[in-house]
């Protein structure tokens, strides 16, 4: 039965968009409206491409990055030295890492950080694989390139916690000031930790 | 007519942080002069942003806000104090984790509270110098139960107010506070706790906290203590804190914390 005259279909639409992060009341009509003037063909595509990434998406078991094939890329490539373990917060971060052009390890993504305030805690990130990972032997350095925010750290303090015992040798990246970054404007803690971190010029 | 100012100075110690949108996020902020706050700080996830640092949580700082329609803006930050051996520190930083959220909980928006405000940031001082976590966390929660109106009655029975004789004694957060024998039936849900327990209630109340930290605390009467006090928080917030778990468990008396679902192995 359709609702103050908008037709049930399109409310449900709105209300679907509306879950979506970032997208507000105003957005998910917006965008609904939208759907309902392009043609069949587009709407089918957009469906069909929100269908298809659940249906053959799906989390690698060595690594639990997103991909189509377990294991993944990453994880069969032999191209790449398979004893270096970069652990990042989200698959996104994968990209990025690519993007330099300075890294021939592997991954590892936890899917999040230690953030007890929204209840994140370590169980609910993928530690476990990690774990098994690093029990298996052939990791020789774990990397921890969780962001460097507070709960990036702690994060990452946790891995070491917990990785330590096993005698895996297990590194941070480096913290300082971003390239083009103004002095003046940096926070104390960055700074100490680019006082720190300082080389040889 | 008074026009309304469009921007504004504030001072506060940020408490949570909420990713929204491309690169913006939005803070809650518990100053000494505004009480709790929140507002939006834009394109802070990009690594050029000058306030990113400055608005970290856990960081006491100074800002300009603008005032927008629906959310405040922050435009300008700068660090006042932060306190560089909690981020360095996972139990430290579970343990100030749980301070900011209990204050989160036990305060509205809008609504300045001092005490409250002078017994965080003493706590995040004493925290980075070294002080026990666990000693700070029951000072902490002792008092801020006390500031936002549950104080805790324990010298004497919290229900007939008569001297309380020294035993094991019932403590009733229902009741407010410590129950003598009479008033048990009536006094609800509650946790006993030992004699040297009461003394260290007692003293924590009257203590500062730097008084209060360099009291020794043998290690029984500690756990006690923690798992009363935190039956009293559960009472009063109906459920346990996220981050009041992993203070728990991160702290060096609990059994081996750095093996989640070590049992499923």
């Amino acid at each position: 039965m359709a609702t103050g005259g908008t037709p049930e279909a399109i409310a449900r639409l709105v209300e679907q968009f509306n879950r979506l992060p970032g997208i507000g009341p105003k957005s998910a009509q917006r965008l609904a409206y939208h759907i309902l003037r392009v043609g069949d063909e587009e709407a089918e595509a957009l469906a069909n491409a929100v269908l298809e990434v659940k249906r053959r998406i799906r989390l690698c078991s060595v690594c639990c990055y997103i991909t189509e094939q377990d294991p993944c890329g990453y994880c069969t490539d032999d191209r790449r030295d398979q004893s270096l373990v970069c652990v990042v917060e989200q698959a996104l971060d994968i990209s990025a890492i690519e993007r330099s052009g300075g890294y021939n390890g592997v991954y590892h993504v936890l899917h999040g950080v230690l953030n007890p305030m929204d209840g994140v805690g370590p169980e609910d990130l993928r530690f476990r694989e990690l774990l098994a990972r690093v029990q298996g032997g052939s990791v020789s350095e774990v990397i921890m390139a969780t962001n460097p925010s507070l709960e990036g750290e702690a994060t990452a303090m946790y891995a070491a916690k917990l990785l330590g015992p096993l005698g895996v040798r297990v590194t941070r990246l480096a913290r300082g000031l971003p390239s083009g970054a103004d002095l003046e404007y940096a926070d104390d803690v960055t700074l100490l930790r680019a006082l720190e971190g300082r080389q040889a010029v | 007519m008074a026009r309304e100012a469009r921007t504004f100075r504030a001072e506060g110690i940020v408490l949570r942080r909420r990713n929204v949108g491309e690169a913006d996020s939005i803070f809650v902020v518990f100053g000494p002069e505004l009480g709790k706050f929140e507002g939006v700080a834009r394109g802070i996830r990009k690594s050029r942003s000058r306030m990113r640092g400055h608005l970290e949580p856990l960081t006491f700082s100074r800002f300009l806000l603008a005032r927008g329609r629906t959310l405040d803006v922050f435009t300008q930050a700068e660090t006042i104090r932060s306190f560089p051996r909690i981020g360095g520190d996972l139990e430290r930083w579970a343990a100030a984790s749980y301070y900011a959220q209990l204050v989160d909980r036990f305060t509205g928006e809008d609504a300045p509270h001092p005490e409250l405000f002078e017994l965080l940031f003493v706590a995040l001082e004493a925290l980075n110098d070294g002080s026990d976590p666990g000693s700070v966390s029951r000072y902490v929660e002792i008092h801020m139960l006390a500031l936002a109106g549950f104080e805790l009655q324990v010298d004497a029975c919290a229900a007939c107010s008569a001297r309380l004789s020294p035993e094991e004694t019932l403590l009733a957060p229902g009741a407010g506070g410590l129950v003598c024998r009479q008033c048990r039936p009536g006094a609800g849900v509650g946790r006993l706790v030992s004699v040297p327990a009461i003394k260290v209630l007692r003293y924590a109340a009257r203590a500062s906290l730097p008084q209060f930290t360099g009291l020794h605390i043998p290690g029984e009467v500690a756990e006690e203590l923690q798992q009363a006090l935190a039956g009293v928080i559960r009472y009063h917030l109906d459920r346990e804190l996220p981050t009041a778990r992993l203070a728990r468990e991160l702290s060096p008396g609990s059994n081996d914390p750095a093996t989640p679902g070590a049992d499923t192995l």
